[in-house]
């Protein structure tokens, strides 16, 4: 199964290049056993089949929880790591298996935004040579240091603290000498990977709005990584969700909010507490469970042992706790078990009859279910579809 | 009216530090009602953990400067020695940590852990101690919870082990428990799940709940009671609809229009300029001044007290009440046309 078929980018409305296009990327990490001979023993399933282009001057927001993948992804697409397989091209170039030195001058259109800016500092350099390196690294021409001070001014630091260090700034700051440095050489494409996530509130919006006027100014085109649903609807045009390392929706991004075509996507959206949340705790989607192990993904679709609308499907309860048990429904060794296979802890408990067999023997392809929506589901789910409420006790 | 559960009066919290004292809660008032739940936001170094910790009686007492009055259960917190504080703690008030990681210990069973914390304040044998701590993991809805009680910290998922945390959190029976950003390193979809324990434990156990958080959301979620912290004070405390739908502080507003939400999409988002206050060098007069757009003279000359202004709800804002409500009504009509 793949995007190659139906590549949810390449709609005839776009008629333009993608500036990245990513096929079939797969990164797989061996887990190694042994002193001597480190034999592999598990693979960590971390990004699977992951499809997906990005167009000049477009932002796709890329979500999932921990551990679905997206920071893999960020660091596969820059090339930081070598991916197992799969195929990225960037700006019609085939950049998979190019060598670090080739490379170097694709770095200048690419640039990554970390989350920690305490961390991607380097605390013994200042912000002059923080700022200025891609400067000494390409070896242009011209005042670095005119240069530099001028991208601190563009992203609101006073220049004058050319000479000042990491420490003696504030996290947002901080985030904007991140921002300087991405910036410096002129990318065309920048990786933001959670950049707002270790901010304050107040200070995110100033650090979003910042990304948002110098893309305005520069024509820039993001890659946003993030787990906060909110941020990632507010900056991007399209949105991919992540789950176990597979792309299970890719919409417009009020289209996927408004209208989920994927469980996963439309629990996730669920999930998230809102103001004035009289309403939405009873509509809330309660997932059983956490996300199974990625080094032992579940069979078929990833998402089907916590699957609320498999269950639906094929007319079960979407949930057997504890609560429901002492009710009577099922013992309470049985709901506990349950909930343990869906848990993936537990691979003895028969899962088989609540949920329909393509969602456990066969990967859903990622298809197109409406204009320009693609979503990986066998079942998805139709337009203004409630899934159907976990019981309370 | 009935006797508060908690009430804590014009507390003050220094450090005293080479650089100078730091001011982490500077007269901070507020009052519980058993059975209530009181939602602390502010973002960080505003306070709301410092004034908890204290209350709980972790600030080291020798580093810290502490005054005013924390009083429960009819006594003042502060004045009690420590063995008595210890037997507040965990037994009166149960707290549960951000990090569920670095609060359970890595080498004990989850389950002689919580069993130990019973052990601790109650006479019972290891047997039943091992047996009531089974029955909570079960109540915090735990699968196969005896199975669960024998593995280590390390087995567990980061919701499972903040599970753990509240079941030894609420072992006891206290009538407070005080969670300190609970949730806050968890997935939305998992910490969907642990609001939702929180909310039914609370109803369970009629325990009084203080939820710290930088999260409006989560705030909105479970409490009915709303405390805004910034620079070391309260600015706002009210019901939620009162500090969602009428807001008085200009801080509050700056926070809730500062959020992108999932609900609807934003033209642009308002952030509050500048930075939060140095902690040290506090602005004079109203710590917000600096940053608000609305001040006007007394705002860096007066400290506001936080009190009811006319607005119906306590606040620690200078302007006048016909000013908050049309300011208010012009930002929030600002935000409808951005929106559309």
């Amino acid at each position: 199964m793949s995007l190659t078929s139906v590549d949810p980018a390449s709609s005839e409305k776009r008629s333009d290049e993608p500036l990245l296009r990513v096929e079939n990327l797969t990164k797989y990490f061996p887990i190694r056993s042994g002193i001597l001979l480190q034999r592999e023993v598990a693979r960590v399933h971390a990004v699977e089949d992951v499809s997906f282009s990005i167009h000049p001057g477009e932002t796709v927001g890329l979500v999932g929880e921990s551990g679905c993948g997206k920071s893999t992804t960020a660091r596969l697409v820059t090339r930081l790591l070598d991916p197992t397989s799969g195929k990225i091209t960037f700006e019609g170039r085939d950049i998979t298996k190019t060598s670090q030195r080739e490379l170097r001058p694709v770095r200048r259109d690419m640039q990554i935004i970390f989350q920690d800016p305490y961390a991607s500092l380097n605390p013994r350099q200042t912000i002059g040579q923080i700022v200025g390196a891609p400067f000494r690294i390409h070896k242009t021409e011209g005042d670095t240091k005119k240069k530099v001070q001028d991208l601190m001014e563009r992203t609101g630091l006073n220049p004058e603290h050319y000479n000042r260090y990491p420490h003696e700034f504030s996290g947002g700051q901080r985030q904007r000498i991140g921002v300087a440095r991405a910036l410096a050489l002129r990318p065309k494409l920048i990786v933001c990977d959670e950049p707002v996530s270790a901010l304050d509130v107040s200070i995110q919006a100033q650090i979003l709005n910042l990304l948002e006027d110098l893309q305005d100014e520069f024509n820039l085109t993001y890659l946003f990584i993030s787990h906060d649903l909110g941020v990632v609807r507010h900056v991007s045009d399209r949105i991919a969700v992540m789950y176990l390392g597979r792309v299970v929706e890719v919409a417009g991004a009020d289209e996927l909010y408004e209208n989920p075509k994927h469980p996963y996507t439309a629990a996730l959206l669920s999930a998230v507490p809102k103001e004035h949340s009289d309403t939405s705790i009873s509509e809330r989607i309660v997932l059983q469970g956490d996300v199974p192990s990625p080094v032992d993904p579940p069979s078929g679709c990833s998402f089907h042992p916590r699957c609320p609308k498999a269950r639906a499907v094929m007319g079960k309860s979407v949930q057997l706790t504890s609560e429901q048990a002492e009710g009577g429904q099922v013992s309470l060794e049985e709901a506990a078990a349950r909930t343990a296979a869906r848990d993936g802890d537990d691979r003895s408990v028969d899962l088989s009859q609540e949920v329909p067999e393509n969602c456990r023997k066969e990967i859903p392809p990622l298809g197109e279910v409406q204009k320009e929506h693609f979503t990986a589901c066998w079942y998805p789910l139709e337009e203004g579809e409630k899934l159907q409420q976990a019981a309370k006790a | 009216m009935a006797e508060p559960l908690l009430e804590v009066r014009d507390l003050k919290v220094h450090f005293p530090t080479d650089d100078g004292v730091v001011k982490a809660v500077d007269g901070t008032s507020f009052r519980l009602e058993p059975g209530e739940t009181l939602g602390v936001v502010g973002e960080s170094g505003s306070g709301k953990s410092v004034t908890f910790l204290t209350v709980m009686g972790l600030i080291d007492r020798k580093s810290a400067r502490v005054e005013g009055e924390v009083i429960f259960d009819g006594r003042n917190l502060l004045a009690l020695p420590e063995d008595e504080m210890r037997h507040v703690r965990g037994n009166k008030i149960g707290m549960v940590f951000q990090d569920p990681m670095t609060s359970l210990h890595p080498y004990y069973r989850v389950g002689s852990q919580i069993a130990e914390a019973i052990r601790t304040h109650r006479d019972v044998n290891k047997s039943d101690a091992q047996k009531q701590a089974i029955e909570m993991l079960r109540r915090v809805g735990m699968p196969r919870p005896e199975d669960r009680a024998k593995a280590y910290p390390h087995e567990f998922s980061g919701g499972m082990r903040q599970r753990a945390m509240i079941a030894m959190g609420l072992a006891l029976n206290p009538s407070l428990l005080i969670a300190d950003e609970p949730t806050t390193a968890l997935d939305v979809t998992v910490q969907a799940q642990i609001l939702d324990l929180i909310r039914r434990l609370q109803q369970e156990f009629n325990v009084g709940v203080v939820l710290i958080t930088h999260d409006l959301g989560v705030v909105a979620d479970v409490s009915k009671k709303v405390m805004v912290m910034y620079g070391g004070k309260a600015v706002e405390m009210g019901t939620r609809d009162e500090i969602f739908r009428q807001p008085l502080h200009p801080y509050t507003w700056g926070l809730l229009e500062s959020i992108p939400t999932v609900d609807k999409r934003v033209e642009r988002l308002v952030p509050i300029k500048g930075a939060p206050p140095s902690l040290i060098n506090r602005p004079n007069g109203c710590s917000f001044h600096p940053r608000c757009p609305h001040r006007f003279e007394p705002c860096d000359q007066d400290i506001p007290e936080l009190k009811d202004r006319g607005g119906g709800h306590p606040d620690a804002c200078h302007l006048s009440i016909e000013d908050k409500r049309r300011l208010w009504d012009e930002r929030e009509q600002q935000r409808a046309r951005a929106a559309s």
